[in-house]
């Protein structure tokens, strides 16, 4: 294989990569038994880098992550958060280390983090829209 | 201290038992690998020689908490450092108490907030230099405190802010230019005030303490020789630090939207004992991110200012004033490690009242947080 057969094959690769990107679509989920109806990005955000704990009704909320890697993450990061793993973790580890914060805790995939909120209506966390269904509520989409 | 190998074994012992596994007990650490050079030994600067060192540069914090109840955790930070022939310490130990949502309060060995970076001071994954500028950072000796704080956060309109009052007490030995002292902080307070809104954040503190040392004018070491120089000039009862009143001022103002950075703070130390001169710090700093790279440059500058008079010119005997370019590159290499290159042009336009030389530091360095 030649060079520019490599290079032309790759290429057709990322498209495809990146156009799988640009079409998922990302859910921001609560339980179905939360009483906040929607929610902006600014609360979402303040929620994920630990800045309030609290949702916009006065309950508790608690953000759960996705996993390290996971496409419905880096996404969250990258349009809802604007940072990049890079700089989240340095935003952590100024916090961590001081004991001002923790990080939302690492709870698995699209499935398994909309199980765990379907649960408990302290949780928020963000899915694939194609794991949605009845036992949650779509409060930010992107 | 209490805490030292007996210490790292119980974590060790902690991290490997089934409770390390449990939902509430947190394990993080930090390490950074750092190596430098000097290209002449006409300046000294951060520990490091003309020939390579990896030892300065060179650190290991683990840090363990657990939420005891709701209301009520523990943490403590153990901290190996290559500069301390890697003896372990805790550089934090402290309980802290909510008090309620907003407001904390830690009991214990905290970190000084003397600084923008105070907080993480030692945590190189969390800014681009490969340490903070030495010259403006100058009170390591005193970065860790006993006693107690209060941390209120607030929220006003668009903007986070929080207000930090502690006091304590400090009492150990420190080094200055190769010789040994003992040391005593009483009554050691300070506050901080900061506020953030969107990519903009200011930090304001002011600390002071009753400052004693053990200098002796017939001791010999190069603050005792400045005391006998003091008495000679008939200025002698200046030249004592019995619970002299010493103060520290911060100011800072940061901008990071992402991809540019940038960072002005300034310091200022006010003594009221002529041993210690007074002086000025300030540095300057850009970051732009590229990528997963990031470029930054810094200058920054420490001048003292000196008493008047006759007590003015024995001071003279110990003034310094110094300048830094530093140039660096930081690369994230994955989301826990990032490689930092520094390259720092050190001016040291007095050193002891007499002119300096200057050089370059070479530093190569890894961070990682896991």
């Amino acid at each position: 294989m030649n060079m520019f057969k490599v290079i032309s094959r790759l290429a057709i690769a990322m498209t495809f990569f990146v156009t799988a990107l640009a079409n998922a679509e990302v859910a921001v989920i609560v339980s179905a038994s939360n009483a906040n109806s929607a929610l902006d990005q600014d609360t979402i955000s303040r929620v994920f880098l630990g800045k309030t704990s609290n949702f916009p009704d006065g309950s508790q909320a608690i953000p759960v992550d996705q996993n390290e890697g996971s496409a419905s993450r880096e996404a969250f990061n990258d349009k809802v958060l604007g940072k990049s793993s890079s700089q989240l973790k340095a935003y952590w580890s100024r916090l961590i280390f001081t004991g001002k914060g923790t990080p939302p805790k690492e709870s698995g995939s699209d499935a398994d983090i909309k199980n765990l909120v379907a649960k408990n209506p302290n949780l928020i966390g963000y899915v694939d829209s194609s794991v949605v269904d009845s036992s949650v509520k779509v409060v930010f989409k992107f | 201290m209490v805490l030292r190998k007996s210490g790292l074994a119980a974590a060790v012992l902690l991290a490997c038992s089934p409770a390390a596994f449990s939902d509430d007990l947190n394990i993080n650490g930090f390490m950074n690998v750092t190596a430098g050079n000097l290209s002449t030994e006409d300046i000294s600067l951060d520990g490091y020689d003309d020939g390579v060192s990896f030892d300065v540069g060179t650190v290991v914090g683990l840090q363990m908490s657990k939420q005891v109840n709701d209301t009520t955790s523990a943490t403590v930070q153990l901290i190996s450092r290559g500069s301390d022939n890697y003896s372990t310490e805790a550089s934090w130990a402290y309980v802290t108490y909510a008090a309620n949502e907003n407001t904390d309060i830690r009991m214990g060995r905290l970190r000084t907030p003397f600084f923008y970076y105070s907080d993480f001071l030692e945590v190189g994954y969390a800014y681009n230099w490969v340490r903070p500028p030495s010259i403006v950072y100058r009170l390591d000796a005193f970065s860790s405190i006993s006693g107690v704080d209060v941390t209120h956060r607030f929220a006003i309109g668009g903007m986070d802010g929080s207000i930090q009052a502690y006091t304590g007490r400090y009492n150990d030995d420190f080094t200055l230019s190769g010789d040994t002292y003992h040391i005593e902080l009483r009554r050691a307070a300070g506050l901080v005030f900061s506020l953030n809104s969107g990519d903009f954040g200011a930090r304001l503190s002011y600390h002071q303490a009753d400052l004693t040392l053990d200098v002796d004018p017939t001791g010999g070491r190069a603050l005792d020789n400045l005391a006998a120089g003091g008495a000679l000039a008939g200025v002698g009862d200046e030249f004592t630090a019995d619970e002299d009143k010493a103060k520290f001022y911060q100011a800072s103002v940061s901008y990071d939207n992402g991809s540019t950075a940038v960072i002005a703070e300034w310091t200022a130390l006010d003594q009221t004992t002529a041993l210690l001169n007074d002086d000025s710090a300030y540095l300057i700093s850009a970051a732009q991110r590229f990528g997963d790279a990031t470029v930054h440059l810094t200058y920054t500058v420490a001048e003292d200012d000196l008493e008047s008079g006759v007590v003015g010119q024995v001071q003279k005997n110990a003034e310094s004033k110094e300048n830094s370019i530093i140039l660096g590159m930081r690369y994230d290499y994955d989301s826990s490690t990032a490689f930092k290159v520094d390259i720092q042009q050190h001016d040291e336009e007095l050193v002891n009242g007499a002119k300096g030389e200057s050089g370059l530091l070479y530093n190569v360095g890894m961070s990682l947080v896991f």
